[in-house]
């Protein structure tokens, strides 16, 4: 721990460490949240969307008369009006090659999957507003439809973007170190395909938005729930052709995002366009079968992959191939498909290869769009934690010994072959810790008896490390607060995060009022409206919060509580090292009866004393701002533990004991940590034994409704135990994220147990979704 | 359908006060709650039964209001989570949630928190396993239930332990 750690005031106030009750529940527990639907405008309008039955069709005409007549319908536009008025949108983040066209707010020609938005319907009521839709009558010549990545890769077949000569939208191949060599002598090579299905984030509320012009100021809100405020306004501007600084983009709180709000969506812009057109509020809220449809769905990738080994276990390197499924439009601003980049670097992880290599292609098809979800890179880390097993089995060895032998030093020495550092990771402590805490010999011990008396059960663990940020993570995109005293003496911090979910106005305040020496019922946060906070193209994404954010409201309240000592120390005609804040008061170290409060230093630097001979104190300012890069970077790390029992009559997978020991260096607040951890691996049950955003090889989406989509309840979900170790990394600011570790190895943790329980029946896992009919399949029951 | 919608009136009690609307026969109770009467308390999560987001109690059971109609509620008594405690005096189950750090986005959290409502009052001591099968008519996305879980099993005790309200 360097000195910095201990600058913060020691005062009974502190509560970096500790669980602190969230601010946050207060409102959500007691129905007065602030959601997008909760708004009400007086003279406010309801749209509703028409949206594609088809996968792929071209639209001959579009009728909306009948619908226009229909009683409190006030407006109707459709992609000619787009074409007309509006710019298409392009990524902005997207890798060199990447190939894609403008996406507009609704489908101009042609409709590219099923769920595409034709038409936008304003009404009085959103009840009006789907009567209308349905009398508005569209022409459309069918196409033939890709679903499948053979159909995309067809050279003589339909294609998404006819300006395109193919649905390659993007090839890539990178390779580090010693590839062919290390194949060329190997003493064995391991292969196996991996395929991951198409999932979704499915937030509970969906999205959504209140779109506000005033045609008297020209001033233009867009009210809605967002990962990234400043990113979404600059595009509604470039969109809609308002000018920036008339345009601001507002969050309330926000019931979930998981990656899929940090895009800019296309109903967001028909939405907006819209109200600037008919100068009225208009509030569009996306139903469940939209969302399943049309939001945005994740990671449907297949790789083929192998590995050279020696015998002992030792892996020197592995390649392969890949191909991602993008669906029809791209992401805005971050390509899904821009992942295989990050896929590739991160694949070798805390191993130490000699050599690595990918191929990368990224298709275009008639499927929602591909976007970001918790841990969007997670392919990598499921393959290769998947493949140690497989190398494992073939060498026979366990596979907690081939991954031993396969740790790459964490002393600085070895970097990752990708060049990130490796350094101070502490993966492999997780894994024998995990080990232990999990009685795994004695499990093994037991498994053989219970295999005996033809009980099916398997023991699966896997490792990971979470860049949190990473070296790449943390590159060129700074994280900046504000931080002001107020005339009262409160503390206001202003964060570019914008919090769905992760309890940022708890944690970034216990930092803020730890460093300044308040108790944290004095500080709060502001965030989620462009008028106020500081600019960054992300916002909530990337477990950036932990590190950048904290790191950054750790410094400007560093900055802040320098200034208000100088200005005491005036006051106080003492020296600023002399003084101290403890308890909310500012007094001479060990004179806690001589004191200023944070409302008087205030007073003396905002208004006009009573008594004119003592002067405003106008310098140094009572505001300070930081902005906090996250230094050198570093890793998240843990493995998860899984021991399932599987029901041969009826292919359910139970999961008996579910064990995550993680390193997230030093926690601001524990029970915000492992609620993260425990709603990731959540989710990667669900992803592995229950959720499949389906279609068929017609592109037709069969996955519609929650009956069809199945999230996992507190049924399915077990307990989860967590040990944390808390290594603090070689920096100044110890928290490091835990957003995606979670969901990003608890898939290869239950798929490693499921096929170690299948083993007696050669089963082979290739395929991550494994729903009842697929584990009787592999048990060769069915 | 191009008709003009027919309406009715609607009396209900909500929390203990008498409330009335004119409405559609077509609008859903959840929407009128939330229009209507503008309690936006209770949230709107799937529209077709499954998440619970919408759950209220009507004459003390449990029901979703998303696949209610507000015309079938007229008579009825509701209680939406805006009856439970305030921000300055929480109900004690509700700090028992917030004291397990229950939820994390809040979204589904007015759901839950009515359903757990029901559940203690028909059965003041539920075993894990009874309180996971209460609850898996709603859905969370973000804690992985135990959480959930935990805050229900401390409710149940600091209900038992004589704070009922
Ligand atoms: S909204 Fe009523 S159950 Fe989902
Ligand atoms: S707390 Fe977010 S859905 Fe439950």
């Amino acid at each position: 721990m360097t000195a910095l750690s201990t600058a913060a005031g020691i005062g009974s106030t502190r509560t970096v460490g500790t669980a602190a009750l969230r601010v946050e529940d207060l409102r959500i527990l007691t129905g007065r949240g602030r959601y997008v639907d909760d708004l009400k405008f007086p003279g406010m309008l309801h749209a509703a969307f028409l949206r594609s039955p088809f996968a792929h069709a071209r639209i001959l005409s579009i009728d909306v008369s009948a619908a226009l007549e229909l009683p409190g319908v006030v407006g109707i536009f459709t992609g000619a009006d787009m074409a007309a008025r509006t710019t298409g949108i392009e990524p902005l983040v997207a890798p060199p090659g990447f190939r894609s066209e403008p996406v507009f707010g609704l489908a101009i020609d042609k409709v590219r999957l099923v769920g595409d938005p034709v038409a936008i319907v304003v009404a009085d009521s959103r009840y009006i507003a789907e009567d209308a839709c349905e009398l508005i009558d569209i022409d459309y010549e069918q196409l033939e439809a890709i679903g499948t990545f053979e159909q995309a890769l067809d050279p003589s077949g339909p294609k998404v973007f006819e300006s395109l000569d193919s649905n390659i939208m993007l090839e890539m191949s990178n390779s580090y170190g010693e590839v062919d060599e290390s194949f060329a002598e190997a003493e064995l090579i391991v292969r196996r395909t991996f395929a991951q299905h198409r999932v979704a984030q499915v937030p509970m509320e969906g999205r959504g938005g209140v779109s506000h012009f005033d045609p008297e100021s020209g001033n233009f809100v867009y009210y809605t729930g967002t990962q990234s405020p400043h990113s979404l306004k600059g595009y509604i501007s470039q969109a809609l052709g308002v000018p920036l600084e008339q345009t601001r983009v507002v969050n309330g709180d926000i019931g979930g995002a998981f990656g899929l709000k940090i895009a800019t969506h296309r109903e967001d812009v028909a939405l907006c366009a819209a109200s600037y057109w008919l100068g009225r509020p208009v509030k569009w809220i996306e139903d469940r079968n939209e969302h399943l449809l049309a939001s945005g769905q994740a990671r449907e990738e297949r790789m083929e992959l192998e590995a050279a080994v020696n015998r002992d276990g030792t892996i020197l390197a592995m390649r392969g191939t890949m191909v991602l499924d993008q669906g029809a439009y791209p992401a805005v601003p971050f390509v899904g498909g821009g992942i295989v980049g990050l896929i590739a670097t991160m694949m070798p992880g805390p191993y130490a290869f000699r050599g690595f290599a990918m191929s990368s292609q990224v298709v275009a098809s008639n499927k929602c769009t591909y976007s970001a979800y918790r841990a969007p890179w997670a392919m990598e880390t499921w393959a290769r934690e998947r493949m140690i097993n497989v190398i494992a089995a073939e060498l026979d060895l366990d596979p907690a010994a081939v991954r031993r032998k396969n740790f790459a030093a964490n002393d600085g020495s070895v970097s990752m072959l990708s060049g990130a550092t490796l350094l101070d990771n502490s993966c492999a402590q997780t894994l024998e810790r995990v080990l232990e805490l999990g009685e795994y010999d004695r499990l093994r011990t037991e498994q053989a008896a219970a295999r005996a008396q033809g009980r099916c059960v398997g023991i699966g663990f896997a490792t990971f490390i979470e860049g949190a940020p990473g070296p790449a993570a943390g590159r060129g995109l700074n994280e900046q607060s504000i931080a002001r005293v107020e005339p009262d003496g409160q503390l206001s911090i202003f964060t570019t995060q914008a919090p769905n979910g992760q309890g940022h106005e708890t944690t970034l305040a216990q930092i803020a009022s730890d460093e300044m020496g308040i108790p944290i019922g004095n500080v709060k946060i502001y965030h989620g409206d462009t008028a106020d906070t500081p600019y960054a193209l992300i916002g909530t994404g990337g477990s950036r919060a932990a590190t950048l954010a904290s790191g950054s409201v750790l410094h400007s309240s560093r900055k802040l509580k320098a200034n208000v000592l100088e200005l005491a120390a005036e006051m106080l005609e003492a020296n600023p090292s002399d003084l101290v804040i403890e308890d909310g008061l500012i007094h001479p170290i060990g004179v806690p009866t001589v004191h200023l409060t944070l409302a008087e230093v205030a007073a003396r630097a905002y208004a006009e004393p009573a008594d004119t001979s003592e002067p405003v104190l106008a310098e140094p300012t009572l505001t300070a701002e930081a902005a906090y890069d996250g230094g050198i970077g570093s890793w998240s790390a843990g493995t998860h533990f899984c021991h399932v029992e599987i029901d041969l009559q009826t292919g359910q997978v139970k999961i008996l004991r579910y064990l995550v020991v993680e390193d997230c260096g030093r926690m601001i607040n524990p029970a915000v940590v492992e609620g993260q951890v425990r709603g990731g691996v959540a989710q990667g049950v669900g992803e592995v034994l229950f959720e499949w955003s389906a279609y068929d090889d017609q592109a037709n989406f069969l996955a519609g409704t929650f009956m069809d989509y199945l999230l996992p309840t507190a049924s399915e979900v077990p307990r989860i135990d967590i040990e944390h170790l808390e290594n603090e990394p070689n920096e100044e600011v110890f928290f490091r994220g835990v957003g995606e570790g979670g969901l990003l190895i608890a898939p290869a943790a239950i798929t490693n147990a499921i096929e170690d329980a299948l083993s007696p029946y050669g089963a082979q896992i290739n395929d991550q979704y494994l729903p009842p009919a697929k584990i009787l399949e592999l048990a060769k029951v069915i | 359908m191009t008709t003009t919608p027919t309406t009715q009136s609607v009396q209900l009690t909500v929390n203990g006060v008498a409330r009335s609307g004119e409405t559609e026969n077509r609008k859903t109770l959840v929407d009128f709650l939330r229009d209507d009467l503008e309690l936006t308390g209770t949230h709107v999560g799937c529209e077709h039964g499954v998440c619970g987001a919408c759950t209220i109690l009507l004459d003390g059971e449990p029901v979703r209001s998303c696949l209610m109609l507000a015309v079938q509620a007229n008579g009825r008594s509701l209680e939406t989570i805006e009856g439970l405690g305030s921000p300055d005096d929480l109900s004690p189950l509700q700090q028992a949630f917030r004291e397990s750090h229950g939820f994390q986005c809040g979204f589904c959290t007015p759901g839950f928190v009515m359903t757990t409502v029901a559940l203690l009052r028909e059965n003041p001591d539920p075993s894990e396993a009874e309180i996971r099968h209460c609850l898996s008519g709603n859905l969370c996305r973000c804690t992985g239930y135990q959480s959930i879980v935990e805050g229900v099993k401390s409710a149940a005790l600091a209900l038992q332990a004589g704070e009922n309200r």
